[in-house]
Protein backbone atom coordinates (compact mmCIF):
# COMPACT_ATOMS: atom_id res chain seq x y z
CA UNK A 1 0.00 0.00 0.00
CA UNK A 2 1.69 3.39 -1.09
CA UNK A 3 1.37 6.18 1.21
CA UNK A 4 0.36 8.33 -1.99
CA UNK A 5 -2.41 5.94 -3.31
CA UNK A 6 -3.71 6.06 0.20
CA UNK A 7 -3.85 9.86 0.47
CA UNK A 8 -5.28 9.65 -3.25
CA UNK A 9 -8.42 7.43 -2.04
CA UNK A 10 -9.08 9.51 1.05
CA UNK A 11 -9.34 12.61 -0.26
CA UNK A 12 -11.56 11.34 -3.17
CA UNK A 13 -13.69 10.07 -0.35
CA UNK A 14 -13.97 12.84 1.02
CA UNK A 15 -14.42 14.68 -1.24
CA UNK A 16 -17.25 12.49 -2.85
CA UNK A 17 -18.68 11.93 0.71
CA UNK A 18 -19.38 15.80 0.94
CA UNK A 19 -21.50 16.44 -1.62
CA UNK A 20 -23.78 13.49 -0.95
CA UNK A 21 -24.26 13.94 3.03
CA UNK A 22 -24.25 17.92 3.00
CA UNK A 23 -27.81 18.83 1.48
CA UNK A 24 -29.77 15.26 3.44
CA UNK A 25 -27.99 16.65 6.84
CA UNK A 26 -28.94 20.46 5.96
CA UNK A 27 -32.51 20.33 4.99
CA UNK A 28 -33.24 17.08 7.20
CA UNK A 29 -33.85 19.71 10.18
CA UNK A 30 -35.51 22.48 7.85
CA UNK A 31 -38.85 22.63 6.57
CA UNK A 32 -38.46 23.67 2.44
CA UNK A 33 -39.88 26.35 1.28
CA UNK A 34 -43.54 24.89 -1.18
CA UNK A 35 -41.69 26.47 -4.07
CA UNK A 36 -37.78 24.48 -3.18
CA UNK A 37 -39.98 21.12 -2.95
CA UNK A 38 -41.74 21.67 -6.06
CA UNK A 39 -38.44 22.14 -8.33
CA UNK A 40 -36.69 19.30 -6.36
CA UNK A 41 -39.76 17.36 -7.42
CA UNK A 42 -38.20 18.06 -11.41
CA UNK A 43 -34.89 17.17 -10.56
CA UNK A 44 -35.00 13.04 -10.96
CA UNK A 45 -36.21 13.44 -14.50
CA UNK A 46 -33.78 16.32 -15.56
CA UNK A 47 -31.10 14.37 -14.11
CA UNK A 48 -31.98 10.96 -15.84
CA UNK A 49 -32.56 12.64 -19.76
CA UNK A 50 -29.11 14.26 -18.98
CA UNK A 51 -27.83 11.23 -18.55
CA UNK A 52 -29.43 9.50 -21.38
CA UNK A 53 -29.43 11.88 -23.99
CA UNK A 54 -25.67 12.03 -24.21
CA UNK A 55 -25.21 8.61 -24.51
CA UNK A 56 -27.44 8.25 -27.47
CA UNK A 57 -26.57 11.39 -29.50
CA UNK A 58 -22.92 12.73 -28.70
CA UNK A 59 -19.64 11.32 -28.49
CA UNK A 60 -17.30 11.54 -25.38
CA UNK A 61 -16.08 14.65 -26.18
CA UNK A 62 -19.23 16.10 -26.22
CA UNK A 63 -19.69 16.91 -30.20
CA UNK A 64 -23.18 16.08 -31.33
CA UNK A 65 -22.76 12.81 -33.14
CA UNK A 66 -25.85 10.46 -32.97
CA UNK A 67 -24.27 6.61 -31.42
CA UNK A 68 -26.31 4.00 -33.77
CA UNK A 69 -25.26 0.85 -31.79
CA UNK A 70 -26.80 3.10 -28.44
CA UNK A 71 -29.69 4.65 -30.30
CA UNK A 72 -31.02 1.72 -32.08
CA UNK A 73 -30.86 -0.54 -28.74
CA UNK A 74 -32.11 2.36 -27.53
CA UNK A 75 -35.51 2.41 -28.88
CA UNK A 76 -36.82 -1.03 -28.36
CA UNK A 77 -35.91 -0.35 -24.79
CA UNK A 78 -37.67 2.67 -24.63
CA UNK A 79 -41.12 0.63 -25.99
CA UNK A 80 -40.35 -2.08 -23.82
CA UNK A 81 -39.87 0.20 -20.30
CA UNK A 82 -43.00 1.86 -20.89
CA UNK A 83 -45.00 -0.70 -21.49
CA UNK A 84 -43.74 -3.04 -18.97
CA UNK A 85 -42.11 -0.86 -16.78
CA UNK A 86 -39.38 -3.49 -15.37
CA UNK A 87 -35.95 -2.53 -14.54
CA UNK A 88 -34.52 -5.53 -14.88
CA UNK A 89 -36.16 -6.65 -18.54
CA UNK A 90 -35.24 -3.68 -19.63
CA UNK A 91 -31.85 -4.11 -19.22
CA UNK A 92 -31.77 -7.84 -20.11
CA UNK A 93 -33.02 -6.78 -23.27
CA UNK A 94 -31.04 -3.52 -23.83
CA UNK A 95 -27.53 -6.08 -23.42
CA UNK A 96 -29.06 -8.66 -26.06
CA UNK A 97 -30.30 -5.88 -28.65
CA UNK A 98 -26.55 -4.08 -28.20
CA UNK A 99 -24.56 -7.49 -28.00
CA UNK A 100 -26.66 -8.68 -31.41
CA UNK A 101 -26.00 -4.83 -32.81
CA UNK A 102 -22.59 -5.64 -32.28
CA UNK A 103 -23.05 -8.33 -35.11
CA UNK A 104 -24.54 -6.24 -37.69
CA UNK A 105 -23.55 -2.77 -37.30
CA UNK B 1 -33.79 -1.98 11.35
CA UNK B 2 -36.71 -3.15 9.70
CA UNK B 3 -35.43 -6.49 8.28
CA UNK B 4 -38.76 -6.70 5.56
CA UNK B 5 -38.03 -3.32 4.25
CA UNK B 6 -34.15 -4.05 3.78
CA UNK B 7 -35.17 -7.28 1.83
CA UNK B 8 -37.60 -5.50 -0.18
CA UNK B 9 -34.32 -2.52 -0.81
CA UNK B 10 -31.75 -5.50 -1.60
CA UNK B 11 -34.45 -6.76 -4.42
CA UNK B 12 -34.56 -3.91 -5.86
CA UNK B 13 -30.54 -3.17 -6.21
CA UNK B 14 -30.33 -6.64 -8.66
CA UNK B 15 -30.78 -4.83 -12.00
CA UNK B 16 -28.43 -2.13 -10.64
CA UNK B 17 -26.03 -5.58 -9.57
CA UNK B 18 -26.30 -6.45 -13.32
CA UNK B 19 -24.34 -3.18 -14.17
CA UNK B 20 -22.17 -2.49 -11.76
CA UNK B 21 -20.39 -6.09 -11.78
CA UNK B 22 -19.46 -5.81 -15.25
CA UNK B 23 -18.50 -2.29 -15.24
CA UNK B 24 -16.84 -2.38 -11.56
CA UNK B 25 -14.77 -5.24 -13.40
CA UNK B 26 -13.78 -3.03 -15.93
CA UNK B 27 -12.50 -0.33 -13.56
CA UNK B 28 -10.57 -3.25 -11.81
CA UNK B 29 -8.73 -3.98 -14.91
CA UNK B 30 -8.18 -0.24 -16.12
CA UNK B 31 -6.96 0.31 -11.97
CA UNK B 32 -4.35 -2.93 -12.30
CA UNK B 33 -2.97 -1.37 -15.89
CA UNK B 34 -2.50 2.09 -14.09
CA UNK B 35 -0.39 0.06 -11.60
CA UNK B 36 -3.10 0.24 -8.68
CA UNK B 37 -2.88 -3.89 -6.47
CA UNK B 38 -6.27 -5.29 -6.30
CA UNK B 39 -6.13 -4.08 -2.26
CA UNK B 40 -5.80 -0.83 -3.21
CA UNK B 41 -8.37 -1.18 -5.83
CA UNK B 42 -11.22 -2.30 -3.38
CA UNK B 43 -10.44 0.16 -1.12
CA UNK B 44 -11.07 2.77 -3.75
CA UNK B 45 -14.44 1.40 -4.61
CA UNK B 46 -15.09 1.47 -1.11
CA UNK B 47 -14.29 4.35 0.37
CA UNK B 48 -14.81 6.50 -2.99
CA UNK B 49 -17.61 4.47 -4.91
CA UNK B 50 -18.23 6.55 -7.90
CA UNK B 51 -17.73 5.51 -10.58
CA UNK B 52 -17.77 7.71 -13.12
CA UNK B 53 -14.30 9.67 -10.80
CA UNK B 54 -12.86 6.64 -10.30
CA UNK B 55 -12.34 6.11 -14.10
CA UNK B 56 -11.22 9.60 -14.35
CA UNK B 57 -8.81 9.01 -11.35
CA UNK B 58 -7.20 5.89 -13.25
CA UNK B 59 -7.43 7.83 -16.37
CA UNK B 60 -5.12 11.18 -14.35
CA UNK B 61 -3.23 8.28 -12.64
CA UNK B 62 -2.05 7.38 -16.16
CA UNK B 63 -1.02 10.62 -17.28
CA UNK B 64 1.45 10.67 -14.50
CA UNK B 65 -0.65 13.22 -12.24
CA UNK B 66 -0.47 13.93 -8.66
CA UNK B 67 -3.54 13.32 -6.01
CA UNK B 68 -4.38 16.53 -5.75
CA UNK B 69 -5.39 17.47 -9.62
CA UNK B 70 -7.37 14.24 -9.12
CA UNK B 71 -8.51 14.89 -5.83
CA UNK B 72 -10.23 18.14 -7.20
CA UNK B 73 -11.31 16.70 -10.56
CA UNK B 74 -13.21 14.44 -8.37
CA UNK B 75 -14.70 17.24 -6.21
CA UNK B 76 -16.01 18.73 -9.39
CA UNK B 77 -17.30 15.56 -11.34
CA UNK B 78 -19.42 14.67 -7.97
CA UNK B 79 -21.38 18.05 -7.38
CA UNK B 80 -24.01 16.56 -9.02
CA UNK B 81 -24.45 14.51 -5.85
CA UNK B 82 -25.76 18.08 -4.34
CA UNK B 83 -28.92 17.78 -6.43
CA UNK B 84 -29.87 14.11 -5.54
CA UNK B 85 -28.91 14.62 -1.66
CA UNK B 86 -31.12 17.78 -1.41
CA UNK B 87 -34.52 15.77 -3.45
CA UNK B 88 -33.53 12.56 -1.60
CA UNK B 89 -33.69 14.94 1.65
CA UNK B 90 -37.89 15.59 1.00
CA UNK B 91 -38.23 11.80 2.32
CA UNK B 92 -36.04 11.52 5.21
CA UNK B 93 -37.78 13.86 8.07
CA UNK B 94 -35.34 14.29 11.35
CA UNK B 95 -33.49 11.73 11.05
CA UNK B 96 -30.54 10.61 13.18
CA UNK B 97 -27.71 12.36 11.55
CA UNK B 98 -25.73 8.68 11.65
CA UNK B 99 -28.67 7.71 9.93
CA UNK B 100 -28.14 10.19 7.41
CA UNK B 101 -24.85 9.49 7.03
CA UNK B 102 -24.87 5.96 6.43
CA UNK B 103 -27.86 6.81 3.25
CA UNK B 104 -26.12 9.89 2.00
CA UNK B 105 -22.83 8.34 1.37
CA UNK B 106 -23.86 5.62 -0.30
CA UNK B 107 -25.99 7.63 -2.89
CA UNK B 108 -25.23 6.67 -6.46
CA UNK B 109 -26.49 8.13 -9.92
CA UNK B 110 -28.20 4.70 -10.11
CA UNK B 111 -29.57 4.11 -6.74
CA UNK B 112 -30.78 7.52 -6.63
CA UNK B 113 -32.91 7.01 -9.70
CA UNK B 114 -34.11 3.61 -8.79
CA UNK B 115 -35.15 4.87 -5.69
CA UNK B 116 -37.29 7.45 -7.10
CA UNK B 117 -38.89 5.54 -9.58
CA UNK B 118 -41.20 4.61 -6.44
CA UNK B 119 -40.57 7.24 -3.64
CA UNK B 120 -43.53 5.52 -1.47
CA UNK B 121 -41.20 2.93 -0.79
CA UNK B 122 -38.33 5.29 0.88
CA UNK B 123 -40.38 7.41 2.37
CA UNK B 124 -39.16 7.31 5.73
CA UNK B 125 -37.90 4.32 5.08
CA UNK B 126 -34.08 4.20 5.48
CA UNK B 127 -34.02 0.38 6.18
CA UNK B 128 -35.08 0.22 2.54
CA UNK B 129 -32.71 2.56 0.95
CA UNK B 130 -29.82 1.30 2.95
CA UNK B 131 -30.65 -2.02 1.70
CA UNK B 132 -30.70 -0.51 -2.05
CA UNK B 133 -27.33 0.93 -1.80
CA UNK B 134 -25.39 -1.57 0.32
CA UNK B 135 -26.28 -4.13 -2.40
CA UNK B 136 -25.03 -1.91 -5.22
CA UNK B 137 -21.92 -1.06 -2.88
CA UNK B 138 -21.04 -4.36 -2.59
CA UNK B 139 -21.60 -5.16 -6.56
CA UNK B 140 -19.33 -2.51 -6.81
CA UNK B 141 -16.44 -3.73 -4.71
CA UNK B 142 -17.10 -7.04 -5.51
CA UNK B 143 -16.65 -6.27 -9.32
CA UNK B 144 -13.84 -4.12 -9.12
CA UNK B 145 -12.10 -6.65 -7.05
CA UNK B 146 -12.55 -9.34 -9.84
CA UNK B 147 -11.62 -7.46 -12.18
CA UNK B 148 -8.49 -6.37 -10.51
CA UNK B 149 -7.79 -9.66 -9.73
CA UNK B 150 -9.00 -11.89 -12.96
CA UNK B 151 -8.48 -9.03 -15.17
CA UNK B 152 -9.36 -10.23 -18.51
CA UNK B 153 -11.65 -13.13 -18.05
CA UNK B 154 -14.49 -11.34 -19.91
CA UNK B 155 -14.36 -9.01 -21.85
CA UNK B 156 -16.33 -5.74 -21.20
CA UNK B 157 -17.01 -4.29 -23.90
CA UNK B 158 -18.67 -7.85 -25.23
CA UNK B 159 -22.24 -9.02 -24.03
CA UNK B 160 -23.83 -6.02 -24.36
CA UNK B 161 -22.00 -4.65 -21.12
CA UNK B 162 -21.89 -1.42 -22.13
CA UNK B 163 -25.59 -1.19 -22.39
CA UNK B 164 -26.09 -2.39 -19.30
CA UNK B 165 -26.50 0.98 -17.34
CA UNK B 166 -27.63 2.78 -20.13
CA UNK B 167 -30.65 0.55 -20.68
CA UNK B 168 -31.28 0.87 -16.57
CA UNK B 169 -31.25 4.58 -16.99
CA UNK B 170 -33.50 4.45 -19.79
CA UNK B 171 -36.16 2.61 -17.92
CA UNK B 172 -35.77 4.63 -15.22
CA UNK B 173 -36.44 7.95 -16.96
CA UNK B 174 -39.45 6.42 -18.28
CA UNK B 175 -40.52 5.35 -14.95
CA UNK B 176 -40.41 9.28 -14.11
CA UNK B 177 -43.07 10.69 -16.18
CA UNK B 178 -46.17 9.99 -15.20
CA UNK B 179 -47.96 13.54 -16.75
CA UNK B 180 -48.17 14.58 -19.94
CA UNK B 181 -45.80 18.06 -19.24
CA UNK B 182 -43.07 15.69 -18.39
CA UNK B 183 -42.22 14.64 -21.48
CA UNK B 184 -41.99 18.24 -22.51
CA UNK B 185 -39.31 18.64 -19.75
CA UNK B 186 -37.56 15.28 -20.55
CA UNK B 187 -37.09 17.10 -24.18
CA UNK B 188 -35.89 20.35 -22.55
CA UNK B 189 -33.63 18.13 -20.55
CA UNK B 190 -32.09 16.29 -22.99
CA UNK B 191 -31.67 19.21 -25.67
CA UNK B 192 -30.12 20.79 -23.19
CA UNK B 193 -27.86 18.90 -21.99
CA UNK B 194 -26.48 17.98 -25.35
CA UNK B 195 -25.73 21.64 -25.42
CA UNK B 196 -23.98 21.90 -22.22
CA UNK B 197 -22.12 18.98 -22.95
CA UNK B 198 -20.91 20.34 -26.16
CA UNK B 199 -20.39 23.82 -24.44
CA UNK B 200 -18.41 23.34 -20.94
CA UNK B 201 -15.77 20.60 -19.68
CA UNK B 202 -16.40 17.94 -17.46
CA UNK B 203 -20.16 17.55 -16.72
CA UNK B 204 -21.38 19.98 -15.42
CA UNK B 205 -24.13 20.11 -18.07
CA UNK B 206 -25.95 17.74 -15.62
CA UNK B 207 -25.84 20.02 -12.82
CA UNK B 208 -26.76 23.06 -15.38
CA UNK B 209 -29.22 20.85 -17.17
CA UNK B 210 -31.31 20.11 -13.33
CA UNK B 211 -31.43 23.06 -12.70
CA UNK B 212 -32.34 25.05 -16.21
CA UNK B 213 -35.02 22.02 -16.52
CA UNK B 214 -36.23 21.68 -12.88
CA UNK B 215 -36.82 25.95 -13.53
CA UNK B 216 -38.66 25.66 -16.08
CA UNK B 217 -40.77 22.59 -14.90
CA UNK B 218 -41.27 24.67 -11.73
CA UNK B 219 -43.42 28.14 -14.24
CA UNK B 220 -45.19 25.17 -16.12
CA UNK B 221 -46.30 23.44 -13.03
CA UNK B 222 -47.36 27.11 -11.45
CA UNK B 223 -49.15 27.89 -15.20
CA UNK B 224 -51.20 24.72 -14.81
CA UNK B 225 -51.71 25.31 -10.90
CA UNK B 226 -52.86 28.80 -11.82
CA UNK B 227 -54.94 28.38 -14.69
CA UNK B 228 -57.08 25.10 -12.90
CA UNK B 229 -57.32 27.98 -10.14
CA UNK B 230 -58.84 30.49 -11.90
CA UNK B 231 -60.63 27.97 -14.67
CA UNK B 232 -64.77 29.18 -14.77
CA UNK B 233 -65.44 25.52 -16.00
CA UNK B 234 -64.46 23.81 -12.01
CA UNK B 235 -66.79 20.95 -12.16
CA UNK B 236 -69.84 22.50 -9.99
CA UNK B 237 -71.73 20.07 -8.59
CA UNK B 238 -69.84 16.88 -8.06
CA UNK B 239 -68.09 16.77 -4.00
CA UNK B 240 -64.69 15.97 -5.75
CA UNK B 241 -64.61 19.27 -7.81
CA UNK B 242 -64.74 21.65 -4.70
CA UNK B 243 -61.79 19.48 -2.72
CA UNK B 244 -59.69 19.66 -5.60
CA UNK B 245 -59.66 23.24 -5.53
CA UNK B 246 -59.10 23.17 -2.07
CA UNK B 247 -56.26 20.99 -2.28
CA UNK B 248 -54.62 22.38 -4.96
CA UNK B 249 -54.94 26.09 -3.21
CA UNK B 250 -53.36 24.05 -0.36
CA UNK B 251 -50.50 23.06 -2.23
CA UNK B 252 -49.65 26.55 -2.85
CA UNK B 253 -49.34 28.02 0.97
CA UNK B 254 -45.78 27.54 2.39
CA UNK B 255 -47.00 26.37 5.52
CA UNK B 256 -50.15 24.37 5.59
CA UNK B 257 -48.52 22.60 2.40
CA UNK B 258 -45.21 21.75 4.16
CA UNK B 259 -47.28 20.44 7.59
CA UNK B 260 -49.33 17.99 5.81
CA UNK B 261 -46.41 16.88 3.73
CA UNK B 262 -44.39 16.09 7.03
CA UNK B 263 -47.81 14.08 8.18
CA UNK B 264 -48.13 12.15 5.31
Amino acid sequence: MRPEILILILGMALVTFFPRFFPMAFFNQRVLPEKVKKGLEYFPISILSAIVFPILFSNGGGKIEIQPQYLIAAIPVFLFAWKVKSLWGSVILGMALYWGLGFVL
Amino acid sequence: MDNHQFRAGVKAALPIVLGYIPVGMAFGVLARQAGLTPIEVGLMSFFVYAGASQFLAIEMILKGMAWVPIVIATFFINLRHLLMSSTLSLYFNRNRIRTLGLLSGELTDESFAVAMSNTSKIENRPAYLFGLQITSHVAWVMGSVAGALFGGLIDHQSYGIPFALPALFICLLLLQIKKIHHLLIMVIAGVSSLFFKWALPGNWYIVLTALLASGIGMFLNSKVQSSKLKSPLTPPSPLGGERKVASTRNRGEGSRGTESMRKQ
